[in-house]
């Protein structure tokens, strides 16, 4: 891959680049033995190229993360909604108040209809309460004789027994009579 | 990438991702886009995590990246492996993501003598290296070095060494991914690797062989230990 020819010194070292490409199998046969051959020969160059050799197998500790299991599902699901939203008709800004207008009034007839619909429906359903009958001259009598209990018919409620109220009415006991 | 003279059709036949992404670009084939997803999710949330830091936004960056395969699907042609065209939506979301947050305002925090965030990664470095070399972190806390090295990598320079180790990519797939040539790459990956040497040289003789034994018989130095979580 590298045509760049090494310097055929044997004595000297191999830049670094040159190192390192043949560390990682990217030099062709003709410098790869070049750089093997300063390898065997230099002490340094062949501790410089294991130093690199053993960085990079340091790299090996880092730890190799792992994708969730629902990658892909979620993958798919944000694929979905990019192409919906990309697909979706845009509006035009400057007629969006016509759209907010029309639901308005949309809604109000809406309401206005059923609330006719509500009181025709009640008309129909609903029997009209009948005329009360015309009283009699004997229930009329009735009524005016038990005027007196109608009227106090709420405080009558309160008492268990005539007698009682009989007992309040006695002129002693409150102290009106005539022997005051 | 397809050779001089191989059609797309040909490429299409061999790579079974090609062919899904055709499905995806030709017929909107939603289970097509789903397979891919499934494929890739974990290589790309671990290239992601790895370039920014960890944090929870690798897995939403990863989603903004395979949506914007889903809505650039007319423009993918075939003429690369789908994962060099994935990765280079990956490289450009991520920079757009990296660049933003260092446009965000700092919340300030209580200052330290090293400064707001505490000892710089550098600072604990040489406070390390006066420890014996053989001293035993816990993974936890080799790991946290390890992330603090590779942060203090400028993004191209992070973004190369991850996509080569972690995506096993070659320089010529890097270049297509980032944009460059493969010259470039091969000088941002051994500037990156010089970088995370001089950061991580006290911890890499962990295992309790001195460095000078290199000296002596390279081969016989006992490899770094397999990490027990490290995947392959």
């Amino acid at each position: 891959m590298n045509t760049e020819p090494l310097n055929p010194q044997p004595a000297d070292d191999p830049p670094l680049d040159e190192l390192v490409a043949y560390l990682d199998g990217e030099l062709d046969e003709l410098q790869t033995e070049a750089v093997e051959a300063r390898i065997s020969l230099n002490p340094s160059v062949r501790r410089e190229a294991e130093s690199l050799r053993k960085t990079w197998d340091l790299l090996d500790y880092l730890p190799r993360p792992q994708t969730s299991g629902d990658f892909t599902n979620r993958t798919l699901s944000r694929l979905d909604l990019a192409e919906l939203s990309r697909s979706a008709p845009r509006r035009v800004p400057g007629r969006r108040w016509l759209g907010t207008v029309l639901i308005v009034a949309a809604s109000v007839a809406a309401l206005v209809l059923a609330g006719l619909a509500g009181y025709a429906g009640r008309a129909l359903l609903v029997p009209a309460k009948p005329a009360a009958p015309p009283v009699t001259p004997d229930e009329e009598a009735q009524l005016l004789a038990d005027l007196r209990v109608i009227d106090n018919l709420r405080e009558y409620q309160q008492v268990e027994e005539i007698g009682y109220l009989r007992g309040l009415a006695e002129p002693d006991l409150f102290g009106d009579g005539e022997g005051r | 990438v397809a050779g001089p003279g191989e059609t797309s059709t040909l490429m299409a036949l061999r790579d079974p991702d090609i062919r899904l992404m055709l499905r995806v670009r030709d017929a909107d084939d939603a289970q097509a886009f789903a397979e891919l997803v499934e494929r890739y999710q974990h290589r790309l949330v671990a290239v992601l995590h790895h370039l920014l830091g960890g944090g929870p936004d690798a897995e939403d960056l990863a989603q903004e990246v395979f949506l914007r395969v889903y809505r650039t699907r007319q423009r993918y042609h075939p003429t690369a492996k789908f994962s060099t065209w994935l990765f280079t939506i990956a490289n450009h979301l991520a920079l757009n993501a990296l660049r933003g947050r260092q446009r965000r305002p700092v919340v300030p925090l209580p200052t330290q003598e090293s400064g707001p965030l505490g000892p710089r990664p550098a600072e604990q470095l040489v406070h390390a290296r006066t420890e014996a070399p053989g001293h035993h972190l816990q993974q936890q806390e080799l790991a946290d070095l390890i992330r603090q090295a590779l942060d203090g990598l400028n993004e191209r320079q992070r973004m190369a060494v991850v996509l080569n180790k972690f995506e096993d990519m070659g320089y010529a797939e890097i270049a297509e991914v980032m944009g460059l040539t493969t010259k470039a790459v091969k000088s941002l990956l051994s500037r990156a690797r010089g970088r995370l040497r001089e950061a991580l040289e006290p911890y890499i003789y962990m295992d309790g062989t001195p460095p000078h034994v290199a000296d002596e018989d390279a081969e016989a130095l006992p490899s770094v230990p397999t990490p027990p979580d490290a995947v392959t």
